[in-house]
C-alpha cells in the first residue's frame, strides 16, 4: 500500500472509532450547540438588565443643608418635567421621543451630612454614591451669577459612576434650558452662543466586548476539541491494551502518528466549525450582531470563513502539542492532568492578546497562541490586515506544528511509552539512560529551532533601532548573542544527551574539492541571489521598509571599521548560522530524514529565520544550496566560507559605490551586465558540479551502538 | 529450516539512580517449522520481554534474533510481517466491530480491501466468530474477544505465531478452542513461540520446553530428557528442581 493509502486507512479507523464515542459527540456537539447560545444569551442579557436597571435605579446623594437637598430635588423635578413636556409635544408614537429622549432621574434619595468631610467618607464607604456641594445656596438667579457644584465620586463604583454621569447630564440639560430662556428673553438669536456648530462621525471600530472575547473563545475551543480525541487515542490506547497489538503491526510509528494526528486535527477542526457557526447563529438570531461588529451590517460572514481558514494551522498545532504531551501518559487521568498546565500555559500567551491594546506586531507576529488570537480579533473588528501579517502568523504557527508533530512521533514510537513495565519513565529523560549517539534527533533539532525562532525575533525586534538611529546597537549585540544562542545553546544540548560533537556539527576537515566547491559558490552566490531580487523587485516591488532599513544598514556600515565590518556582518554570521543550520539542525533531521528532505527543510528553516518576509524565497533557496554543500562535504568548513564570501561581497558591493549606488537606489535593482552574469553562472556551476561527489563518511567515528543498528 | 533463531539475546532496562535491570540475559534457542517451542519460567523471568524482542516490539540491547530470516534490530517491521502476536494484553478497539477490527489489521498488513474482506469472511467462519462477527468488541465476552483476538493475529497467515500467555483467564471451553486452533496452525508447518503458566498446557502443546529464570534458559529439550535431567516426573516439579526452587518451597514451608 502507497503512504497514502496506508495514512487513509489508519485516519479512517481512527476517526471512526473516535466519532463512535459518546463522550466526543457531547464534547463536540452538544457543548458547542447548546451550551453556548444558553451561556451568551444568558450573559448578554444579565449585563444588559444591569445597565438598563443601574439606570433606572434610585440614586443616593448627599448634601450639606436642607436648603442645598430641596434645591437638588427642585432641579430633578423640573428636569423630569421639561423632559415629559418635550415627549408629549413629539407625540406618544414618535420614533425620536423613543429613542432620543433621555432617562430623567425619577426620583433621588437625597440625604443629609453635617459635613464635607463626612460626605467623602460615606462616599468612601458605598453608603451613598455622589456627594453634591453647591455654592452658593441656590441656583443663579441673573446673568451675573454662577453657581460651582462640586461632586464626590468613586469611579470604581458602577452606581457612583452611573449616578455621576446622570447628574452631570441633568445638570447640563438645565443649563441648556436656562441659557436658551436667557436668549429668547434678551432676544438674542440661537446662534448666539454656538458659533460653531459641531458634529462628527466615529469612523475607528470601537472595541466591542464580544469581538474582543469571541477570538480567545473560539481558540480555547478549538484546544478543547482537540484533547479529548488526543488522550482516547494515545493514553487512552494504552490504557485498554489495543497500542501493543497496533504496534506488532507492520506498520511505521510516523504512519500511525500522522494519522492520528490528523483525526485529532479534524475533530478539533470540526469542532471549530461547529463553534464558530453555533456563534453566528446565536449572534445572527439573537439579534447581538452590534456586539461583534460596529458597522451596521451584522456579522462579517465572510470574515467568519477567513477566521476558520485561519483556523486550520492553529488546529494543526495544538493537535500536535496534546498527542506530544498525552503520548507521554500511561492512563486517561494522567493524561488529563498533564493537559492542564498546557492549557494554563496556552490562556497567558491568549490572554496578552486578548488585551485591548495589544496589536499585531513584534513579538505577538510570532507568539504561539497569542498570533492566532489576534488575527481573528482583527478580522473580526475589521481593522485592515496585511498580508505580511497573515503569512506570519501561518508561517509561524505552521512551524511550530512541525515540530510539535516530530516531538510527537518520536515520543509515542519510545518503548518506554508503549509498555508500562518497560523500564522505569523517567528514563525517557534521564541523561544516564541515553546511549551515546553520532546524531542529535529530528524532535531534539526542530524541539529547539521551534523554541528559539519567537526568542531570536524577539530579540531582534526589542534591539532594533528607532526610526533614525543606527543599527550598530543591533549589529553588535548580534555579534554576542548569536554565538551564545546559535552555537552554545546546541553545544550545551550536545553535550548533556552525550551527543557526538564533532559528528553533529561536521566539525572535520574537507577534502580539496569540496573546499573548492564552497570557495567559489560563495564567490558567485550573489550572482543568482542579485538576478533573482531584480526579477521579483519587478514583479512585486520591495516594501517601503526594506528600502529603508537598506539605508540605515548601509549608513551604520560606513561609519565602522572595515575589519570591524566584515567580521560582524560576514564572519560571525558564517560561523554562527552554519554551525546551527548546516551542522546542529541539518544533521538532526539527516539522522532520520531522507538526504533531500533533510536539506529542503533545513533550507526553510533558515528562511524562516531570516525575519523579512520579501527575502523568504531567496534566503531559503541560498540555505538549500548551502545545505546541499554541507551534506555533500560531510563538513561545515567549505559552507562556512561559502557563507563568509557571500555576506562580505553581498556587503561591499553594496557599499563599494559610495556615490549613491547603494543598495536602498533604484540603481540597485538593475541587472548586471550580462557578461558577469554568464561568469557568475559559471562559476556557481562549477561548485556545484564539484559538490555532488559526496565526501566519504570517516568510518573510525562510527560509536559500537550505531554501528549495530 | 529454524524459523526463529535467537542468538545471544539481552535486554537491559535502565533503572533509577543508575542500577539496571538485565530482564534478558543472553538467551539462544532455536524454533523449526511445525513445531511449539514453550517458553516456561516464573513471573519476571523474562518471558514477556523476550517475546517482545522477538515480535520487533523492543529492540535488543545486544544479540540478535532472526525471524524468518529478518533481523529484529534492523528490520522489525518485516518481522512485524511474519509473525502473529497474540498476548492475554492485547486489546481490542471497543468501538469497532469484530468484523472491522480484523478487516483493519489485514488492511494494516498492506492488504487490499477486498482480499482484506474475504481473509476476514474466512478467519470469521474457521473461528466461529460468526454470531458475533458484527457486534462491537467492547460487548464481546472474554472468550469470544480472544477469539477475535486471535483472528487478528492470523490475519495475514504468518510463518511464526508468538503467543503469551493465549489461554489466561479463559474458561476450559474457550481454552480448549484456542489451544486447538494453535495446533491446527503447528500441524501446517507454522513455528510457534508458546509462553503459559499453565504447565499441564505446556505438557500436551510444546515440542521444545525452554526454562527461562532471572532472564538466563536454565534448561531446554523435550519433556523426556527434562525429566532424566532432573529426576522428577511431573513437570511441575521438573520446573521446581531446575530453577532451584524446591529448596525454597520446602523453606517457606517450614
Amino acid at each position: 500500500m502507497s503512504f497514502y493509502g496506508r495514512i487513509r486507512t489508519i485516519y479512517v479507523k481512527e476517526l471512526t472509532d473516535i466519532l463512535r464515542d459518546r463522550r466526543t459527540l457531547i464534547a463536540m456537539i452538544v457543548v458547542p450547540i447548546v451550551l453556548y447560545p444558553l451561556l451568551m444569551l444568558g450573559s448578554i442579557q444579565a449585563i444588559s438588565y444591569q445597565t438598563e436597571t443601574l439606570a433606572q435605579e434610585d440614586i443616593i446623594i448627599g448634601v450639606l443643608s436642607e436648603s442645598q437637598g430641596r434645591w437638588l430635588y427642585r432641579l430633578i423635578e423640573a428636569d423630569a418635567q421639561a423632559i415629559e413636556k418635550n415627549r408629549q409635544d413629539l407625540g406618544p408614537d414618535s420614533q425620536e421621543a423613543k429613542e432620543e429622549l433621555p432617562f430623567p432621574l425619577a426620583s433621588a434619595d437625597i440625604r443629609r451630612f453635617a459635613s464635607q468631610d463626612e460626605i467623602q467618607a460615606q462616599v468612601r464607604n458605598r453608603v451613598i454614591q455622589v456627594g453634591v456641594i453647591l455654592n452658593p445656596n441656590g441656583p443663579p438667579q441673573t446673568t451675573q451669577e454662577q453657581t460651582s457644584v462640586q461632586f464626590f465620586l468613586d469611579k470604581e463604583d458602577v452606581r457612583s459612576a452611573s449616578a455621576y454621569r446622570r447628574l452631570v447630564d441633568l445638570i447640563e440639560r438645565t443649563t441648556a434650558r436656562i441659557v436658551a430662556a436667557r436668549k429668547a428673553r434678551a432676544g438674542l438669536p440661537d446662534a448666539f452662543d454656538h458659533p460653531f456648530v459641531v458634529s462628527d462621525t466615529d469612523l475607528s471600530s470601537p472595541p466591542s466586548i464580544l469581538g474582543q472575547i469571541l477570538p480567545l473563545i473560539l481558540v480555547l475551543m478549538t484546544i478543547t476539541g482537540a484533547i479529548y480525541p488526543a488522550i482516547d487515542l494515545t493514553a487512552g490506547e494504552r490504557e485498554r491494551g489495543t497500542l501493543e497489538s497496533l504496534m506488532v503491526s507492520p506498520v511505521s510509528v510516523n504512519d500511525l502518528i500522522v494519522g492520528k494526528f490528523l483525526v485529532v486535527t479534524t475533530v478539533a477542526i470540526l469542532g471549530a466549525a461547529l463553534n464558530l457557526a453555533s456563534v453566528t447563529a446565536t449572534v445572527h438570531f439573537g439579534g447581538f450582531d452590534r456586539m461583534i461588529s460596529t458597522t451596521s451590517e451584522g456579522i462579517p460572514f465572510g470574515s467568519m470563513l477567513f477566521i476558520l481558514l485561519c483556523l486550520i494551522p492553529f488546529a494543526v498545532l495544538m493537535s500536535a502539542v496534546m498527542i506530544a504531551v498525552c503520548s507521554f501518559a500511561r492512563t486517561f487521568k494522567e493524561a488529563q492532568n498533564y493537559v492542564t498546565p498546557v492549557i494554563l500555559a496556552v490562556l497567558v500567551p491568549g490572554g496578552i492578546a486578548a488585551l485591548p491594546a495589544t496589536r499585531l506586531e513584534g513579538i505577538m507576529l510570532v507568539m504561539p497562541v497569542g498570533n492566532m488570537v489576534l488575527l481573528a480579533r482583527e478580522i473580526l473588528l475589521g481593522a485592515i490586515v496585511s498580508f505580511e501579517q497573515i503569512a506570519w502568523v501561518l508561517v509561524s504557527t505552521t512551524f511550530y506544528a512541525a515540530a510539535a508533530v516530530t516531538v510527537a512521533a518520536s515520543i509515542f514510537g519510545q518503548e518506554s511509552v508503549v509498555f508500562a513495565d518497560a523500564g522505569s519513565f523517567g528514563s525517557l529523560f534521564s541523561r544516564r539512560a541515553l546511549k551515546r549517539s553520532n546524531k542529535p534527533t529530528v524532535s531534539t533539532v526542530m524541539l529547539f529551532t521551534a523554541l528559539l525562532f519567537p526568542a531570536w525575533f524577539f530579540i531582534q525586534t526589542a534591539l532594533s533601532p528607532e526610526p533614525g538611529e543606527s543599527l550598530g546597537g543591533l549589529l553588535y549585540a548580534t555579534s554576542w548573542l548569536m554565538p551564545a544562542l546559535f552555537v552554545g545553546l546546541p553545544l550545551l544540548i550536545l553535550l548533556y544527551w552525550r551527543i557526538d560533537v564533532v559528528g553533529s556539527l561536521a566539525l572535520r576537515m574537507p577534502s580539496g574539492r569540496h573546499l573548492a566547491a564552497g570557495i567559489l559558490i560563495g564567490l558567485s552566490a550573489w550572482v543568482p541571489v542579485h538576478e533573482l531580487s531584480v526579477l521579483q523587485f519587478q514583479w512585486l516591488g520591495a516594501p517601503e521598509s526594506i528600502r529603508q532599513s537598506g539605508e540605515i544598514l548601509k549608513e551604520t556600515l560606513l561609519s565602522m571599521p572595515r575589519g570591524t565590518m566584515l567580521l560582524v556582518v560576514a564572519l560571525i554570521p558564517a560561523v554562527c548560522e552554519e554551525l546551527l543550520f548546516r551542522g546542529f539542525l541539518l544533521s538532526g533531521l539527516g539522522s532520520s530524514m531522507k538526504k533531500w528532505t533533510a536539506i529542503l527543510v533545513s533550507g526553510l528553516v533558515f528562511g524562516v529565520f531570516h525575519f523579512f518576509l520579501f527575502k523568504f524565497a531567496l534566503t531559503a533557496a541560498l540555505g538549500i544550496v548551502f545545505a546541499y554543500l554541507c551534506w555533500q562535504s560531510r563538513s561545515i568548513l567549505p559552507v562556512m566560507i561559502a557563507h563568509f564570501l557571500h555576506n562580505a561581497i553581498g556587503v561591499l558591493l553594496g557599499l563599494g559605490a559610495e556615490s549613491g549606488e547603494d543598495v536602498a537606489s533604484e540603481a540597485a535593482w538593475a541587472h548586471l551586465p550580462l557578461y558577469v552574469l554568464a561568469l557568475g553562472l559559471l562559476t556557481l556551476g562549477i561548485g556545484l558540479a564539484l559538490a555532488s561527489r559526496r565526501a566519504e563518511p570517516p568510518a573510525s567515528r562510527l560509536l559500537p551502538a550505531m554501528a549495530e543498528a | 529450516m529454524d524459523l526463529v533463531v535467537a542468538d545471544n539475546l539481552v535486554k537491559v532496562f535502565p533503572a533509577p539512580k543508575g542500577r539496571e535491570k538485565r530482564a534478558v540475559d543472553g538467551l539462544s534457542f532455536r524454533v523449526g517449522e511445525g513445531k511449539i517451542y514453550g517458553l516456561l519460567g516464573p513471573n519476571g523471568a523474562g518471558k514477556t520481554t523476550t517475546l517482545r524482542m522477538l515480535s520487533g516490539l523492543m529492540a535488543p540491547t545486544s544479540g540478535s534474533a532472526i525471524l524468518a530470516g529478518f533481523n529484529v534490530a534492523t528490520e522489525p517491521t518485516n518481522v512485524k510481517r511474519v509473525i502473529g502476536f497474540l498476548t492475554a494484553n492485547t486489546g481490542l478497539y471497543q468501538r469497532l466491530s469484530a468484523r472491522e477490527l480484523i478487516v483493519y489489521f489485514a488492511r494494516l498488513h498492506g492488504m487490499e480491501s477486498d482480499h482484506a474482506r474475504d481473509r476476514a469472511n474466512t478467519l470469521i467462519n474457521r473461528l466461529g466468530i460468526g454470531e458475533f462477527a458484527d457486534l462491537r468488541c467492547g460487548a464481546l465476552s472474554t472468550g469470544q474477544k480472544q477469539r477475535v483476538n486471535i483472528a487478528r493475529a492470523l490475519v495475514a497467515d504468518p510463518p511464526i505465531l508468538i503467543m503469551d500467555e493465549p489461554t489466561l483467564g479463559l474458561d476450559v471451553l474457550s481454552g480448549r478452542v484456542i489451544l486447538e486452533y494453535i495446533k491446527r496452525q503447528r500441524d501446517q508447518g507454522k513455528a510457534i513461540i508458546l509462553s503459559t503458566h499453565y504447565l499441564d498446557e505446556a505438557e500436551t502443546m510444546c515440542d521444545t520446553i525452554g526454562l527461562l529464570h532471572d532472564g538466563r534458559l536454565v534448561a531446554e529439550g523435550d519433556l523426556e530428557s527434562l525429566r532424566k535431567l532432573s529426576g522428577q516426573e511431573r513437570l511441575n516439579d521438573i520446573f521446581l528442581k531446575l530453577i532451584h526452587a524446591d529448596e525454597k518451597v520446602e523453606a517457606l514451608i517450614e
